[in-house]
């Protein structure tokens, strides 16, 4: 589901079914490397979105999360109060997608499954291989989720 | 010289005539052709949408069609992509279902689940459907999958849009 009133008015219709709450990390730069920033932040909303198309019964996803990457402030302090609310509520998984290397380092810190993806030059590609591409990237994304919830399951 | 001189009055009058009906047909026209518009629009197919699958390629055996449609959505215009399951059932008739489990939304999948062979399978609360796309009563969803209307044309399949159908 995303993060519309249309939608979370089903959510709130049936919350035990939608037990999965995905946060895609967007970066923001303004000095060097914000080309790179701009590009993982468009993989990571396209790949969140396709995900959302194809498990929408099950994940709600929420806005994206963006920061500054030279923040002084920690961000990960921020993330983990997004974390807390979320899990304090009736969400028994959460993800973080992001193609942004740089929260592998705090990865420990957080409860959720941090999925780390590297942004592919999509800009480069015509629409057929974009497209395909994404495809297989979104099949073996949704294995992961399936494959969480099996596990939360058999226990 | 000859007989019949065209006085100046009289070709005056010509070409006012001239200009000026060249100036009338100028802002007819538009609105003539604004307002039968709608008639001339009208596309022979409807809202089917060609997909690239032939005919003669369905097997018994499910396969997923995906097909390209534009979608209006307030302001935005976009290309979306929508898929089909696509087979034939023993009489050989063309079955086209939705993906769209009934449930939530989730996409469900043909043969995804070894427990569960030759069935459509729903990964978000394990839904089932039968090759017919019937709901399995004991899972999740209370509805069939959504069928799509088709059309062959030349031999392509040609898809509608998906219509509900009664729960078992």
């Amino acid at each position: 589901m995303k993060w519309t009133p249309a939608d979370i008015e089903k959510f709130e219709k049936s919350p035990e079914y939608v037990d999965t709450a995905v946060v895609p990390l967007f970066p923001v730069s303004f000095a060097n490397g914000m080309k790179e920033t701009a590009a993982m932040t468009e993989f990571t909303s396209l790949l969140t979105s396709q995900l959302e198309r194809q498990l929408q019964g099950r994940i709600l996803l929420t806005p994206g999360f963006s920061y500054l990457k030279s923040s002084r402030f920690p961000v990960v302090e921020q993330l983990k109060d997004w974390e807390t609310d979320m899990l304090d509520k009736q969400f028994n998984h959460v993800f973080y997608v992001t193609s942004d290397s740089d929260w592998k380092q705090h990865e420990a810190m957080l409860q959720g499954t941090l999925l780390w993806i590297p942004s592919l030059p999509l800009q480069h590609m015509d629409e057929k291989a974009k497209q395909s591409v994404m495809e297989d990237q979104i099949r073996q994304l949704m294995n992961l989720f399936i494959q969480k919830w099996r596990d939360a399951e058999a226990e | 010289m000859s007989k019949d001189r065209v006085s100046r009055r009289q070709f005056l009058n010509y070409t006012l005539l001239g200009v000026g009906g060249f100036m009338a047909a100028g802002m007819v026209m538009p609105m003539a052709r604004f307002a039968i518009d709608p008639v001339l629009k009208a596309n022979a197919s409807g809202d089917f949408v060609a997909t690239k699958v032939k005919v003669a390629d369905i097997t018994e055996e499910p396969q997923r069609v995906d097909f390209k449609f534009d979608q209006v959505d307030a302001w935005y215009e976009s290309e979306e992509t929508g898929t089909a399951w696509v087979y034939k059932n023993e009489n050989g008739e063309i079955v086209a279902l939705s993906p769209v489990c009934k449930h939530l939304g989730c996409t469900v999948d043909w043969n995804a689940d070894e427990k569960n062979q030759n069935m459509f399978f729903c990964p978000c609360h394990y839904g089932l459907y039968e090759k017919d796309g019937t709901n399995v009563p004991g899972t999740p969803p209370l509805a069939p999958l959504d069928v799509y209307p088709y059309q062959e044309k030349d031999g392509i399949l040609y898809l509608g849009k998906a219509q509900p159908r009664e729960g078992a």
